[in-house]
């Protein structure tokens, strides 16, 4: 079991941890999914001490690994690691790669270490390749080496820093495979990787992580089809959202529309969709909304999920509780019912406003 | 784009080539005509070599103000020089010239006419001597030799009738005092090899003042360049080496009184006389001269083991240097790094031969220590800056994902380095540690200036008995090949067992599987 407490990691410029708190049990297979720059392989990096912490502790099995005085060795021969780029031994060949740590920090018998690693190249389909050096193996066969170099050391927890992020397209699956069938063994494992459908099928557990923690941990269904917090749901739907504040009678309304055009540039909305982004902005804000608000304080938030290809529209504005279906504009009211698939009234629940509009610009 | 830089690299090649081709072009314009006085000489243009650091080059500004004056590092040079045309004259102690010239230096005459009113020779003297009252008891001795004729004797002996043997001089025995001598050994006939053994007037001049003043004699042996500053060092008492004294020496070290006075010759081209023989005559006869006779091959041997000696033992010695400062500034501070860094600007920034002299004369200049020992100190220094560097160089470029690959595995720091990094940072810098290997072995060739005698001082010598220029030079050139492609050959049988790339399939499979 690892317990990480409070654990923070700070650079001179970047703080990718600030406050990370988890309890990893043993067999849990998790998947660390989330934005770039989040600091997933920071918390894996840390876990075995490659990177040290700032702040905070790491217990495995309730020893403090973080102290200054414990032997390193002792953790890291529990946990073992997969990198990105591999990093197998340049000087050896694929045999000797997986002899080389038994027989020198386990002090196996060269015979042993021998079989261990031939029946663990069998495991990962490298059988027949032992004295092969690894420039000579392709990058879906050096990780599936790499794995099976950590598996000779015979980890009780196996870090997976994105495994198949290297690799070209063709080559993702043979790893994906033995990471599986590792998934399988009853090992802990922490993975981190930007494979979705991986990320889903793969663990029991799944870290999305931003802000510089953990922001929701959940099983796959609950982060996957059910995400609670709100940069989960961005994440997992790829939202793509826009954020137009309205706060006077005379804003500058064409560099609104400027903004919106932008947005919609740069996430490759469709025209069709753009267009009616631009019009439900200038029906609700421009035709409905302002002229009733005496003191406008409008936000306009236009959310594009690259997945679902759907455009969530909130607006939240002040006031007294006001519907837009009891306007006085009925034909820019009737224009909105045109546009959009769903329309909500609701009282607001967010400080600042009073009222809230949802509409749904469906594909 | 492509046609301006091929221009540029046009106008490089061509002035590769001709820069070459101008240098030969300068050489090629040697007058040819035939010397027969000294006023000859006196016309612009003229080359007169003298010997560096002697007052020949002021008699000759004196004499010849049209001439340019040329210095040269050793007289047999010179001689080849005149011979050859590169110089017009050379000018130096007549005595000397003239006995050359009989012991089959060809090519060359002397004139007839003698340049200024000659050099005193006086003994050098070290003005930090603890040898007790020396300079009043060396004036003492000279004025007893001088009015009993044994100076006579000397002169006439060694000079005059070139008669090689030494007297018996008698060795005093549980001397009280040290006396230590500094001489050149390549100066015939006042100190010169006979076989192994130094002899020449200066020589048994010494040994009979060891005698007479009841001291036990030890020789060392210096190039020209460096004796006065052993002197005034004080790694010898005086020097005993046919000595001018001229207004510069007597200014860094007091003289004895002058024993003898030398006469200034005039060396120039003899165009008449030319080769002998055959070529392969010449050969035999000059392998005879060189090796065989007095059996200076001894002397080659001994010289070689020196350089040997002070090559191995540096390039042992510099290697650990190198390696263990490299392991200690691996992990270490910044300061640590910045330290290392500048000791080794410092060694590398200077030229061996200035280095070697700071390490004889100023550092260890009140330690009693041998020159070999300080040369192989210098030259660890050297070869330990080199591995550093190359350490750095070589572990550097092994990518930092192998040592978190190790770490991960449960390796410590230190094992991880052997185990991993090492092993794979070895094939980056064996190349240049063995162009070092070979590099250093022929950089030892400048430890005569502080007394050793190496292969290259051997060579000296010996072309200073016997006015061969060429053979010598040639023989220890081959030696030199030789020896470099015997370490070469040494390392590379090393690298073969220590780089796990060269492993044969079969090797590989035996250490795997054990059988």
């Amino acid at each position: 079991m690892i317990e990480l407490i409070h654990l923070e990691k700070k650079y001179n410029k970047a703080c990718p941890l600030r406050d990370v708190n988890a309890v990893i049990h043993d067999g849990d297979v998790i998947s660390i999914i989330g934005p770039s720059g989040t600091g997933k392989s920071t918390l894996l990096r840390c876990i075995n001490m490659l990177e040290r912490p700032t702040g905070g502790q790491i217990l495995l099995d309730g020893t403090d690994i973080t102290a200054p005085k414990y032997d390193l060795t002792k953790a890291r021969r529990r946990m073992g690691m997969v990198f990105q780029s591999f990093h197998l031994f340049g000087h050896l060949t694929v045999i000797e790669n997986l002899m080389l740590a038994p027989m020198d920090i386990l002090k196996k018998s060269r015979k042993e270490a021998y079989e261990t690693g031939v029946r663990l190249l069998k495991r990962v389909g490298l059988e027949g390749w032992e004295y092969q050096y690894p420039e000579q193996l392709s990058g879906g066969q050096k990780q599936r080496v790499a794995i099976a170099r950590t598996l000779a050391m015979d980890p009780d927890v196996i870090l997976l820093d994105e495994p198949t992020s290297a690799l070209d397209p063709t080559m993702t699956g043979e790893v994906q495979a033995v990471i599986q069938d590792l998934a399988r063994s009853g090992r802990t494992l922490l993975i981190v990787t930007h494979e979705m459908s991986f990320a889903r099928a793969i663990g029991n557990r799944v870290f999305y992580m931003d802000q510089g923690g953990i922001y929701e941990d959940g099983t796959p269904e609950q982060i996957f089809d059910h995400p609670q917090k709100e940069l989960t749901q961005r994440f997992i739907r790829r939202l793509k959202v826009l954020e137009l504040n309205i706060d006077s009678c005379e804003y500058d309304f064409f560099n609104a529309a400027s903004e919106i055009d932008r947005y919609c540039l740069q996430n490759v909305i469709s025209p069709r969709t753009k267009y009616r982004i631009h019009l439900i902005f200038e029906e609700l804000v421009q035709q409905i909304l302002l002229p009733v608000l005496p003191e406008p304080h409008i936000r306009f938030t236009a959310a594009y999920s690259e997945k679902e290809k759907i455009t969530d529209i909130t607006v939240l504005y002040n006031g007294v509780p006001f519907d837009p279906a009891s306007s006085e504009n009925s034909l820019s009211y009737s224009v909105l019912k045109g546009t959009t698939a769903v329309l909500n009234y609701s009282a607001s629940t967010e400080a600042g406003f009073t009222n809230r509009f949802q509409c749904i610009i469906p594909e | 784009m492509r046609s301006k830089s091929d221009g540029w690299r046009w106008l490089l090649i061509l002035s590769m080539v001709l820069l070459p081709l101008s240098l030969l072009a300068g050489c090629g314009t040697k007058k040819t005509d035939v010397i027969t006085s000294v006023e000859q000489l006196n016309e612009p243009g003229r080359k007169i070599g003298v010997y560096s650091d002697t007052a020949e080059d002021q008699l000759v500004a004196r004499e010849l103000p049209q001439a340019q004056i040329e210095y040269m590092k050793d007289h047999i040079s010179a001689f080849i020089a005149v011979s050859q045309g590169k110089l017009d004259a050379f000018v130096y102690d007549r005595r000397q010239m003239e006995l050359a010239i009989k012991s089959g230096q060809k090519g060359v005459r002397l004139l007839d006419a003698t340049l200024g009113e000659g050099n005193r020779v006086a003994v050098g003297i070290s003005p930090v001597t603890k040898f007790p009252d020396l300079e009043a008891k060396l004036n003492e001795f000279i004025a007893e030799i001088k009015a009993d004729g044994t100076l006579d004797d000397m002169q006439l002996r060694w000079i005059v009738q070139n008669n090689e043997t030494m007297p018996d001089i008698p060795v005093p025995e549980s001397a009280p005092l040290h006396l230590v001598v500094g001489t050149t050994g390549s100066l015939v006939p006042y100190s010169y090899y006979a076989g192994t053994e130094l002899a020449g007037q200066e020589i048994e001049l010494a040994r009979r003042f060891a005698a007479w003043v009841g001291a036990e004699l030890e020789f060392k042996v210096y190039d020209f360049e460096g004796i006065v500053a052993a002197a005034q060092g004080g790694d010898i008492d005086c020097i005993m080496s046919n000595l001018f004294v001229t207004p510069e020496r007597e200014e860094a070290i007091p003289f004895s009184d002058p024993y003898s006075l030398v006469e200034i010759g005039v060396l120039v081209r003899d165009a008449e006389q030319s080769g002998s023989a055959s070529f392969w005559a010449d050969i035999r006869e000059n392998f005879q001269k060189t090796f065989l006779r007095e059996n200076r091959w001894q002397l080659f041997l001994s010289g070689i083991g020196t350089t040997l000696l002070i090559t191995v033992l540096s390039i042992l010695f510099g290697t650990l240097l190198g390696f263990f400062t490299f392991m200690l500034c691996r992990n270490g501070h910044p300061a640590a790094n910045a330290i290392a860094r500048f000791c080794v600007w410092l060694v590398q920034g200077l030229p061996v031969v200035v280095l070697l002299m700071v390490l004889y004369y100023i550092v260890f200049g009140n330690v009693v220590i041998s020159g070999k020992s300080v040369s192989v100190i210098g030259f660890t220094l050297v070869f330990g800056a080199s591995v550093f560097s190359m350490m750095k160089t070589g572990v550097g470029a092994i990518d930092r994902g192998q040592l978190e690959a190790a770490y991960a595995l449960g390796y410590t720091n230190l094992r991880a380095f052997f185990r991993v990094i090492l092993p794979q940072a070895l094939p980056h810098f064996m190349p240049a540690y063995k162009a070092e290997i070979t590099a250093i072995i022929k950089a030892t060739a400048v430890v005569g200036y502080i007394a050793v005698q190496d292969l290259t001082k051997t060579g000296d010598i010996v072309r200073s008995r016997t006015y061969e220029a060429f053979f010598p030079l040639i023989a220890v050139a081959v030696i030199y090949f030789v020896l470099a492609a015997l370490l070469t050959f040494l390392v590379n049988r090393v690298e073969l067992k220590i780089d796990l790339r060269k492993r044969t399939p079969e090797k590989i499979r035996k250490e795997v599987e054990g059988r």
